[in-house]
């Protein structure tokens, strides 16, 4: 077994408790919604509660009134609800803290950088433990819009149209997983580098909001990673190619900068 | 590079902005040798052991272990075991699942774990449970197993008898004979110095991050004065004594010197003159030594 399959088996020890819980929630979640879709009347009294609403909640949830009068808008509306944002976000957050700067700061690196292993090896499986963690919740949102359809199929609406929606969410948290990776190689505390990316990745969804609310600063959209996140515009018109490609060409430059930084840091 | 000394570091220096935390310092370590560190708190002990493991990058010099430049390569380290002064650990795991994780990264086969189990005696019922639920005791056995289970050829422990009792620790010392007898090399850092003079053939002591010297434990003994107790039927000048020696106490019957090893044929002649009731003469501990040098 290589270094980094050790070193993956033990982030996947270290999480499996918290990540059982957030993977059957966000199914849950998903299964949910398909079920609200699929009530005319709970259909009819968020169709109602939305109509009221301002534009700018409404840009909360990134939908626009028309597309979430839909059944089909309702289902969408589980991926780009906060709730799902922020069990993709803990994983993201979580895992990739804890795997640099927690052991650092827990003193536990030292007992395995003293192993004859690449300090490139940690990365590299920090990696695959954020990506392989964030494809398990992904796999279970999406598995939850698949049986609560496949259970009580709801009219216009089919399950495969949420596969591409899933995969951007996957590739959105694996980018933020890789920047927090990257401030984990930096810090010497779980709690600093978890301050750290939290504060990234509100910063940048706020900035999606407010350029989405106020047009003043719709120019500065494309530099929130959020941006290029819509669950909406992905199952009407599909993946672009910017959707995936930003989030992948900044996940990779945050994960030189820790592979960069990690290699040739004190410990 | 020739592997008869496993540590080799040559100027080696550590800076964190203005504190200076190692500072040039040179030092071989031999094949199969028990070399012992001492010094006080921050003298540098442990960020001496950290460079030479690669977890900190020197800010002068360079350290080899085990023949392999320390920045050069890893590899090396497969065949290093090494105890933590602060000792750590995953909490939620147990200790099996430390001692099976630990011993993976090192890429080698837990060959000696049984037996240093049993020395140590850590059971499976101990090990079955999570490590947060370890007495301090039990934590630094565990890291003693994990340091020295996959039967490592050099061995940097630091502080390894800290929060063990006495039977522990005589456990302990017979693990590092025993290792030393297999040809194995142990570099120990500790503030026990009745540990390193029992265990070491040489030690280096440090102060502020400086070596202040290097030698076999008896040749810091020797360099050391003795201590002469001699008390007397009559009152004598004591004072006489006082070119013989730094007199410590002395009252009009008793006197307590402190006096060079060349000095002892004459003290002994001239107190043969007097009226002795009582002579008694201590040779130098290595904590003598060790106190000389920091006082």
């Amino acid at each position: 077994m290589s270094s980094v399959q050790v070193l993956l088996r033990h982030h996947v020890r270290l999480h499996r408790a918290t990540l059982v819980p957030l993977a059957v929630g966000l199914a849950v979640f998903e299964w949910i919604m398909t079920v609200v879709a699929g009530q005319p009347s709970v259909s009819r009294f968020l169709t109602s509660a939305l109509n009221a609403a301002p534009p700018q909640f409404l840009a909360l949830l990134n939908q626009d009134q028309l597309s979430i009068i839909s059944a089909q808008g309702i289902v969408s509306v589980g991926y780009s609800h906060p709730f799902a944002l922020l069990m993709m976000a803990v994983v993201a957050v979580r895992v990739s803290s804890a795997a640099l700067a927690g052991e650092i700061g827990r003193r536990t690196m030292d007992l395995m950088a003293a192993r004859p292993i690449l300090r490139a090896a940690h990365v590299t499986a920090a990696l695959a433990a954020v990506v392989a963690g964030l494809g398990i919740l992904a796999a279970a949102a999406y598995a939850g819009t698949l049986i609560g359809l496949v259970i009580g199929p709801v009219a216009g609406v089919s399950a495969l149209r949420y596969a591409p929606v899933a995969l951007q969410l996957w590739v959105l948290f694996a980018c933020w997983g890789a920047i927090g990776i990257a401030v984990s190689a930096l810090c010497r505390e779980a709690g600093q580098a978890i301050a750290w990316t939290s504060g990234l990745m509100a910063g940048s969804f706020v900035l999606d909001y407010a350029a989405r609310v106020w047009p003043t600063l719709a120019p500065l959209r494309p530099f929130s990673l959020f941006r290029y996140y819509e669950p909406q515009r992905v199952m009407s018109a599909g993946l672009a190619g910017h959707d995936l490609a930003v989030p992948a060409a900044v996940g990779a430059a945050a994960l030189l900068l820790a592979y960069a930084v990690f290699s040739r840091r004190d410990l | 590079m020739a592997d008869s000394f496993p540590i080799r570091a040559s100027g080696l220096g550590k800076r964190y902005g203005d504190v200076t935390a190692l500072e040039d310092l040179t030092l071989e370590v031999g094949q199969g040798e028990a070399f012992g560190f001492l010094g006080p708190n921050g003298a540098g002990k442990t960020t001496t052991i950290r460079l030479l493991l690669g977890l900190l990058r020197p800010s002068a010099g360079e350290a080899v272990v085990l023949g392999k430049r320390v920045s050069r390569s890893v590899a090396w380290r497969g065949e290093v075991g090494y105890l933590p002064g602060d000792m750590s650990y995953w909490p939620r795991l147990t200790g099996q699942e430390t001692l099976d994780f630990l011993c993976a990264l090192s890429g080698r086969a837990a060959l000696a774990r049984a037996g240093l189990l049993k020395r140590l005696d850590l059971g499976a019922a101990e090990l079955a449970r999570p490590v947060r639920t370890y007495s301090d005791g039990m934590r630094q056995k565990l890291g003693i197993v994990q340091a020295l289970q996959c039967t490592p050829r050099l061995a940097l422990l630091d502080e390894p008898t800290k929060g063990l009792d006495p039977l522990m620790q005589q456990a302990f010392y017979e693990i590092v004979t025993d290792m030393r007898r297999h040809g194995a090399t142990v570099f120990l850092s500790s503030h026990v110095i009745s540990e390193v003079e029992r265990v070491c053939d040489r030690v280096a002591m440090l102060r502020a991050g400086r070596l202040v010297t290097v030698g076999t434990v008896m040749s810091l003994r020797q360099a050391e004065r003795r201590r002469v107790i001699a008390d007397f039927t009559d009152p004598v000048d004591v004072a006489a004594l006082a070119h013989f020696g730094e007199i410590v106490a002395s009252g009009e019957r008793h006197v307590e010197l402190l006096v060079a090893q060349d000095q002892m044929p004459a003290l002994v002649a001239r107190l043969g003159m007097l009226p002795l009731s009582d002579l008694l003469v201590e040779r130098p501990t290595l904590e003598d030594a060790f106190l000389e040098k920091y006082r």
